[in-house]
């Protein structure tokens, strides 16, 4: 006769099993654990101890755009990968960093909201690693307010004027600025400049427009729905946009820029006009994906060095940390994950640099502030907390499956045409930057 | 206002994309009438089966063919799963409650498809005949546009005659002219409606393939690209192949030939929404206008 369990039976059996399971699951993971801390012994993060920091821990918060065809949280998650390397080497004095991220979809709303709980509820001492289409714009007069200095990959205009705000990047506008120059160098008689409707936007227009009109090259101003692109249609429209002998510069991410360059390619286009490309196009994903059909075609604006190309300290742990840590930076190598661990860096150097070893937003904002001279061999000149720090950069085109550098371009200075450049190249030349 | 010699390569894109609503939207209405389901989610199974095609090619290194066929498998299987458990639970509720569950069904998708395959990485799927361009007049056609349209053809065509002389084509006429007699004829429901589910989403899976090469392979593109096959299947008030057909071919004509006109090309979003209106109040307004499930033609 088979022997029925009643319930009194079965609901602690069941209980013992999950028991064992997560306490397998723990051992597991605490032996993943030791594992990432026994390979980051020696990694300069932070301090390099090699130790795992088990303090009280600082918590650090970010803002990232995850929306339809916009998805900027690989800059937040390689800040986060960075600080976790720092955790596994001693942390900040022994306190570990713990990243407080809320990510957003263009809702000025909700957008207000999520600064006011970093800040005052979830009480986040420091914010770096944001990268918010809308953010500096909805949140920077907050941000000064509150006394926070927010280190950032900006893209809204407030993120290169507001005291607040400091950001490792070029963004949209100056980047694009760097393509357009790009697309003149290359002798363009008519220059399309196609970016996504999204609001907020216009601003990455302007500086185009002046180096266009300094240049005596005509620039017409095109929109998509980057959330619903149809490749071969917007490419068309670009290409008949430039005209023969024409020039479009696409500010895009890397998926809808990549649809884009494919339509051209089914339209036999690639060879129609010269394509250039903000820096979201600097990724070997889409080398990749492009092939060599479009080698040496695609003139990207890099707001950071090559990293394929680079041998630097900075570059070699980058790509330990990415590795090791960066199993969610879903772009792998790339501008993105390379302003993310940019930021990460400043933000440790910031903590590691406050004497009194408190952490409080007072000192940690008052630490980002100062933070100045900052060499890496991801810029062409040191980062210092000021308004457009990144304004001098690289040049790359896809070349058998990678972005490498164009021979001979060196770092290229964006134009001073552009007023926030010439503003900052006088502030540098005065503070011997 | 831009010449013709602007206009003209805007053609063969928007007659693809409209092959392509074409065989989608027969798709959808053959299931509507033989079900009773709207399907919205028929973008969402279609870009899941593009997905999975482009990791067998990328990450698994599957041959391409056998990946293609594997995303038009998913969507039959997929769509057959769908509608053998929820098609059948909600069999006796109206038509906005089954067609609100394939909304669910869509958003369950996207949730999925974003975690498993996030936006940040950059995919595409590349079919073989994409790099063979060939000028007509001053457009570039390559031959994936022009199987495109001419799978949708073929399908439309295919479809009408498969309901007119086969046994299960006319058991799916004869649900949707009336439910309760076919069945108390003996028709088996059950297994007509599952070849209806399955015959649909094998379509969707192709139309997912065809539309990640010309459009793009992105999860929420593709998920919300229904809308567009969705207003070809009102015009045509979800009776008539043929109407499905030629509204759907106009919908992405006038799409894509609105984009050199720089007045109106930011609205070009609006195209499906303006024609459906369009053609609903047309159809209204002559008292033709019905709700009721009267055979597919």
């Amino acid at each position: 006769m088979r022997k029925h369990f009643g319930w009194r039976v079965r609901i602690p059996v069941a209980m013992l099993v999950v028991a064992v399971g997560l306490t397998i699951a723990a051992t597991g993971f605490s032996k993943t654990s030791g594992a990432h801390a026994v390979k980051a012994a020696g990694l300069a993060c932070g301090l390099g101890t090699g130790q795992k920091a088990t303090g009280t821990p600082i918590k650090i918060g970010a803002i990232a755009v995850k929306q339809a065809g916009t998805d900027f949280t690989d800059i937040p998650n390689m800040a986060n990968a960075y600080f976790q390397c720092v955790n596994d080497n001693g942390g900040i004095y022994g306190h570990p960093i713990v990243q407080d991220l809320l990510t957003d979809q263009t809702d000025p709303g909700a957008l207000a909201a999520d600064a006011k709980q970093l800040i005052e509820t979830d009480h986040v001492v420091g914010i770096a690693g944001s990268s918010d289409i809308i953010d500096c714009a909805v949140n920077s007069a907050y941000y000064k307010k509150m006394h926070f200095n927010v280190l950032e990959a900006g893209i809204a205009e407030q993120c290169y004027s507001s005291p607040a705000e400091a950001p490792v990047n070029m963004g949209p506008r100056y980047s694009a600025d760097g393509a357009t120059q790009t697309a003149i160098a290359l002798h363009a008689k008519k220059i399309a400049f196609d970016q996504s409707n999204v609001p907020g936007t216009q601003y990455n227009l302007g500086g185009s427009k002046l180096i266009a009109k300094a240049a005596h090259v005509p620039i017409q101003f095109l929109t998509e729905d980057a959330a619903n692109i149809n490749g071969e249609t917007a490419a068309e429209k670009e290409v008949q946009a430039a005209g023969p002998g024409g020039a479009v510069v696409l500010v895009f991410t890397p998926p809808v820029a990549l649809a884009i360059l494919q339509g051209a390619q089914h339209l036999g286009l690639e060879n129609k006009v010269i394509w250039t490309c903000a820096t979201p196009c600097n990724t070997d994903f889409l080398a990749t994906a492009l092939g060599s059909a479009w080698n040496h075609k695609l003139y990207v604006n890099a707001e950071m060095n090559l990293i394929s190309q680079d041998n630097g300290p900075n570059s070699v742990l980058y790509q330990k940390v990415l590795k090791l840590y960066g199993s969610n930076v879903a772009g792998g190598i790339g501008s993105f994950s390379q302003f993310g661990f940019l930021l990460g860096q400043l933000a440790v150097k910031g903590l590691l640099s406050i004497k009194s070893k408190v952490y409080t937003p007072q000192t940690v904002n008052a630490a980002f502030k100062a933070l100045k001279n900052f060499k890496t061999d991801f810029l062409c000149k040191p980062w210092y907390f000021g308004p457009l720090p990144n304004n001098t950069d690289f040049t790359v085109y896809p070349q058998d499956g990678k972005m490498v550098l164009v021979p001979k371009s060196g770092c290229l200075p964006i134009s001073t045409v552009d007023p926030l450049v010439k503003q900052v190249r006088a502030y540098e030349k005065a503070h011997h930057v | 206002m831009p010449s013709w010699s602007n206009f003209q390569p805007f053609i063969p894109i928007g007659l693809a994309a409209g092959g392509v609503y074409a065989l989608s939207g027969v798709g959808m209405v053959v299931l509507y009438r033989a079900t009773g389901v709207l399907n919205l989610a028929f973008g969402a199974i279609g870009a899941m089966g593009a997905l999975i095609a482009w990791t067998m090619i990328n990450t698994w290194h599957v041959p391409a063919g056998i990946a293609y066929v594997a995303c038009i498998l998913f969507g039959g299987v997929a769509t057959l799963l769908y509608g053998m458990v929820f098609g059948r639970l909600l069999a006796a509720r109206d038509p906005l409650v089954k067609a609100a569950a394939t909304l669910g069904l869509a958003l369950l998708m996207l949730g999925v498809m974003n975690r498993l395959w996030p936006a940040q990485v950059t995919r595409s799927i590349t079919l073989p005949t994409d790099n063979t361009a060939f000028t007509f007049g001053d457009a570039s056609v390559d031959w994936t546009q022009v199987i495109a349209v001419g799978f949708g053809v073929v399908m439309t065509v295919g479809t009408a005659i498969f309901l007119r002389v086969t046994k299960i084509g006319t058991a799916m006429r004869a649900l949707a002219d009336d439910r309760e007699i076919t069945a108390t004829l003996g028709v088996p429901v059950r297994r007509v409606e599952a070849a209806a589910w399955f015959g649909s989403g094998l379509l969707a899976g192709a139309a997912g393939l065809l539309l990640a090469d010309l459009v793009t392979l992105a999860s929420d593109g593709l998920t919300f690209i229904v809308i567009f096959t969705l207003s070809a299947a009102l015009i045509a008030r979800l009776r008539s192949l043929t109407v499905t057909f030629v509204a759907a071919m106009v919908i992405g004509l006038v799409d894509n030939l609105i984009t050199p006109i720089n007045s109106i090309t930011n609205f070009r979003d609006m195209t499906p929404f303006v024609l459906a209106i369009a053609a609903l109040l047309f159809f209204s307004r002559e008292r033709q206008y019905s709700f009721a499930r009267g055979g597919i033609r």
